[in-house]
């Protein structure tokens, strides 16, 4: 195939574990900024037992859409329940998205693109495929899925994985053709390294670099897709909240009162910009 | 270049051969049923039967999937089951929609683009730089979702000058100054991701103009630095943005899904979306081919223009 | 009296549109009481006389609900091409998904109608519904949330309508093939567990009433004594449930029903919180309209679900006959029961549909209703119509049809 030669990758001279160069980043400027942001949003997630005035599911009897104020801050909704608690738990959802959906996905995605590069045969098969699932927009995929699994939260984990695949998947087999090349490794290769040990010694630790970067960007679009999901009718199962979900139930009575909202819009903003710095810092790093 | 072109063209095409295959097979996997739909829970059981056989589907799936494609060869996109109407119709007018919209959002995405850029590039402030730095990031992070209901609190809701959904009732030539007031707020959230990327891009790319020779040659002649923005670097950095934007127009018909269901704009991601809640089966093959068919052709043209930019590439593919 | 495209209505043309009708391959509602129809006799041009094996006692309700067809034009009308009727306004146009266009018929048999013509938009969102009305680009809507609805009627600058006449009601279905739903006690508990005022001012906000019976109050079949039969009481729920469980934690049960209505989602919502209380777990599983559809009619539900029914506005006995979700012979819930299927047929088969006979025999159908509670009714539901207060002369009919024959439209 003939994108290999357009790729030009840094750092591919000697293995290297990209953790050390990377790390510093995060400790100024934006990446700090950013590893604030998430860091916020995680811990209010984690610690909404704690912080949360109310059960997330419990019907508070006569509280029917309140505005904000006295016993609900950010009011309560259609069924009666406390807006504060169920967006302090609906952060929890989007940690499953981003912290378990979208590891595996890059797994999957790394390990295919791994054996991609190692075979030609599975290189054509899995372009082609890589191709498929692209050229469907990421939400169409989900309606579809979602129409044949069912909704709920597994369904938009397994949309985000199957999104991430053909990411990572590409990313990965573009640095082992180019890590493949390279001196070092050819010369292992004459004193008969097999192709797993090449894979494993030279191509991951080269590969881990972009991957890094590219997971802390995956996990702003995963924020994202499941709350579109949600703002589509196609996530979480009620009533667990999400906060795409908390979205959506909101902006139905947004004339009633714009703050019914707000809370969980200012939480996705955070967390996707909060992943976006970090990314963005990642990537700076990487290019000095 | 012919070669290179004999070469990509035919798994291009497999590609969409096998997604016709993919979209004919998914739909029909998913579970829920057009005639239950169409029918309604009160029918009778030989009501379901007429109409399955009225619409073809009690035969065999192969021979419905032969003659969906040849009917789409001979240029016949079909009937929608439960929208009503011919498919190509419903498509014209969902891709006016959708065209009339992201068309609004390229062009509020340049225009935002070019003046940003520039007033940085020619200002040289490093506070503009920074703000600039910071607006981008913003404008890329925040998912079209959050700005368009902000954009909708905003101007639908606390000041109501704008409306907050919908096409303009009169269409879109009789009335422009109603249009563009319809216009306005979800051509503005579908752009920004694109505004900022265009900002970015050009100003880089104005950037690495300046430090060119050329630029030392016109500023010793004593040429200000706005005149050799404006006229020299501008059009050298001209070729590269215009390829840039080429893929982003990608990612603006993506957009355009969610776009139009946070402002009720009846475009081609509307009709995907009621298509598949109400199993049309027609309706969604054709508009999933259609993305398809787009993407691929998008992939094959940007990989076109590398061959063409990058001479490697071309002999890459001969060797 | 003509057609739309002028040829002259006669008696040939009821007894072709009640054979239309009776096809099982064309008609949905009544085709059992047009299929009951054994002679028409057409001898004069202005007269129609019907005959039957036995007394129908909807018969009015089918006459009531058919459109008159016109053969000449039957295959244009299944293609959707044209539609050729005797109403007040004649098919003009039709942009697929967006509008259609109607034009007076100024030799309608009724009068000349008041309105030059009807233009129907078809939106999909239900908030641009409510702003474009609000804006002055549409007279009338239906199908705006409830909540915009009672914001409207709220504001007193616009009309908002109970279509009283052409009720719905919302309720839980039980699939008695569900071993824990199987045994009566259960759902008994699960009637008085739920909290209907709460699902109708809510969920409807106030735009109807709690039932136990489905029957609306205007009907001979209603009965108030039988509408609290089931009231609230959770300590006798919790009882029941004990009763019925021995003590055992049964697995949960789940609930299903359509996701795109955000009305029956927040009814779900409130059902599982009242079924909680009660001692009994549900869980939720939302469905897309089309899968919904498809489970309801083939009986495919796995315990519990919610949705709408309608027929009660009719002759009672139309719901047993007619309507699926009580259909005696074969119904969502896998409810047989000999009684019933006799007491639903009696109640067809008499021929004055609100005398005495007839209500003794809807007071069976009532009792088998409570008896067996396959499905537990929550509340009469009203359609609504809001319209600026420049239209004049709106009417329905049951079927929930808008009827412009007499409406008009004041200056200013």
């Amino acid at each position: 195939m003939t994108e290999t030669l357009v790729v030009r990758e840094r750092g591919a001279t000697a293995p290297s574990t990209g953790r050390h160069r990377l790390l510093p980043a995060l400790l100024h400027g934006r990446g700090l900024l950013g590893l604030v942001l998430v860091a916020t949003v995680v811990l209010l997630g984690v610690l909404a037992p704690l912080l949360a005035p109310y059960p997330p599911n419990q019907q508070i009897a006569g509280a029917n859409l309140l505005g904000p104020g006295g016993a609900h801050l950010l009011g309560t909704d259609e069924v009666n329940r406390d807006l504060l608690s169920r967006t302090l738990y609906g952060i929890r959802v989007d940690l499953v998205v981003v912290f378990v959906a979208v590891p595996l996905g890059a797994v999957l995605g790394g390990l295919v693109g791994l054996v991609a590069s190692a075979w030609s045969w599975a290189d054509v098969l899995t372009q082609r495929a890589f191709d498929l699932v692209l050229a469907f927009p990421a939400l169409i995929l989900a309606i579809a899925l979602t129409a044949c699994l069912g909704a709920g939260l597994t369904t938009v984990a397994v949309v985000i994985m199957v999104a991430e695949v053909p990411v990572f998947g590409r990313m990965v087999r573009s640095s082992a053709l180019v890590v493949r090349e390279m001196p070092y490794v050819e010369s292992s290769r004459v004193v008969g390294a097999s192709t797993w040990w090449v894979l494993r010694r030279h191509v991951l630790p080269n590969s881990l670099e972009p991957v890094i970067v590219q997971l802390a960007l995956s996990m702003s679009v995963a924020v994202f897709l499941e709350g579109a999901m949600s703002f589509l009718g196609i996530g979480v199962r009620p009533p667990s909240p999400s906060l795409g979900s908390l979205i959506k139930d909101g902006v139905r009575n947004i004339y009633e009162s714009p703050t019914f909202a707000l809370g969980p819009l200012v939480l996705v903003a955070a967390l996707v910009l909060g992943f976006l710095l970090v990314a963005q810092a990642l990537s700076k790093a990487r290019a000095q | 270049m012919t070669r290179y072109l004999l070469r990509r063209v035919p798994s291009a095409l497999l590609v969409v051969a096998v997604a016709s295959v993919l979209v004919f097979a998914v739909i029909r996997v998913v579970p829920g049923d057009p005639v239950a739909t169409l029918a309604g829970p009160d029918a009778s059981p030989e009501a379901r039967a007429a109409i399955r056989h009225d619409l073809g589907l009690d035969r065999p799936v192969t021979t419905q999937y032969v003659a969906w494609v040849g009917r789409l060869l001979h240029g016949d996109l079909g009937t929608s089951y439960l929208i009503g109407g011919d498919i190509g119709t419903l498509v014209r007018h969902g891709l006016t929609n959708t065209i009339v919209l992201t068309a609004a959002a390229l062009l509020i995405a340049v225009l935002l683009g070019l003046v940003l850029s520039l007033v940085t590039v020619i200002a040289d402030k490093r506070w503009l730089d920074g703000l600039l730095a910071a607006g981008n990031t913003l404008a890329v992070a925040l998912p079209t979702f959050v700005t368009g209901l902000l954009l909708v609190l905003v101007f639908a809701i606390l000041l109501p000058v704008l409306p907050a959904g919908g096409v303009p009732p009169d269409g879109f030539v009789a009335r422009p100054d109603i249009a563009v007031q319809y216009l306005l707020l979800p051509a503005l959230c579908l752009s920004l991701p694109t505004a900022a990327a265009l900002t970015r891009f050009l100003t880089d790319a104005l950037q690495t103009q300046l430090r060119e020779p050329y630029v030392l040659t016109a500023t010793a002649l004593g040429i200000s630095r706005r005149r050799i923005v404006l006229t020299q670097a501008l059009r050298n950095a001209l070729p590269s943005t215009v390829t840039m934007l080429g893929i982003q127009v990608g990612v603006l018909l993506g957009g355009a899904v969610l776009v139009e269901a946070i402002f009720a704009w009846p475009g081609l991601g509307r009709l995907i979306e009621q298509g598949i809640s109400s199993r049309d089966y027609p309706v969604v093959q054709v508009l999933l081919l259609l993305s398809v068919a787009v993407f691929v052709v998008t992939q094959l043209l940007s990989d076109v223009v590398h061959a063409w930019l990058d001479p490697r590439v071309r002999l890459g593919g001969e060797s | 009296m003509r057609f739309h495209s002028g040829r002259p209505f006669t008696s040939k043309d009821v007894a072709f549109s009640i054979e239309t009708w009776a096809d099982p391959a064309w008609a949905v509602q009544f085709q059992r009481t047009a299929a009951a129809v054994t002679s028409v006799d057409t001898s004069r041009p202005d007269q129609v006389t019907l005959g039957f094996d036995h007394p129908v006692s909807n018969i009015f309700d089918l006459l009531d609900a058919m459109p008159i067809i016109d053969e000449d034009s039957i295959a244009d009308l299944k293609a959707g091409k044209s539609y050729v009727g005797t109403g007040p306004f004649e098919f003009e146009s039709w942009t697929p998904n967006t509008e259609i266009e109607f034009k007076r018929n100024p030799d309608y048999w009724g009068g000349k109608p008041h309105l030059a013509g009807v233009d129907t938009k078809i939106v999909t969102d239900p908030q641009s519904l409510v702003s474009q009305l609000r804006s002055g680009q549409l007279d009338a809507i239906t199908g705006g949330s409830n909540r915009d609805l009672e914001a409207l009627r709220a504001s007193r600058q616009f009309d908002v309508e109970e279509l009283k006449g052409a009720e719905q009601q919302v309720y839980v279905g039980a699939n008695l093939q569900n071993p824990q739903l199987q045994d009566v006690r259960l759902r008994q508990a699960i009637a008085y567990a739920v909290d209907r005022p709460r699902v109708t001012n809510d969920v409807y906000r106030g735009a109807g009433y709690p039932i136990n019976v489905p029957w609306p109050k205007y009907s001979p079949a209603y009965d108030e004594r039988l509408n609290h039969r089931y009231d609230r009481d959770v300590a006798k729920a919790r009882a029941l449930v004990k009763e019925a469980t021995q003590g055992s934690k049964g697995a949960t049960i789940p609930l299903e029903y359509d996701a795109s209505n955000s009305d029956t989602e927040a009814t779900a919502q409130i059902v599982q919180a009242n079924l909680k209380e009660a001692g009994i777990q549900v869980g939720l599983e939302p469905l897309d309209h089309s899968q919904f559809i498809k489970k309801l009619i083939g009986a495919k539900f796995k315990g519990l679900w919610v949705a709408i029914h309608s027929y009660a506005q009719w002759t009672p006995s139309t719901l047993a006959v007619s309507a699926y979700p009580f259909n005696a012979e074969h119904n969502a819930s896998h409810f047989t029961d000999k009684g019933y299927l006799e007491h639903s047929n009696a109640a067809w088969q008499v021929t004055d549909g609100t005398g005495p006979e007839a209500v003794s025999s809807y007071r069976d159908i009532s009792d088998d209703f409570l008896d067996n509670l396959f499905l537990i009714e929550l509340s009469v539901i009203y359609t609504q119509v809001a319209h600026s207060p420049r239209l004049h002369g709106l009417s329905w009919s049951k079927r929930q049809e808008i009827d412009l024959d007499d409406a008009y439209l004041s200056k200013g």
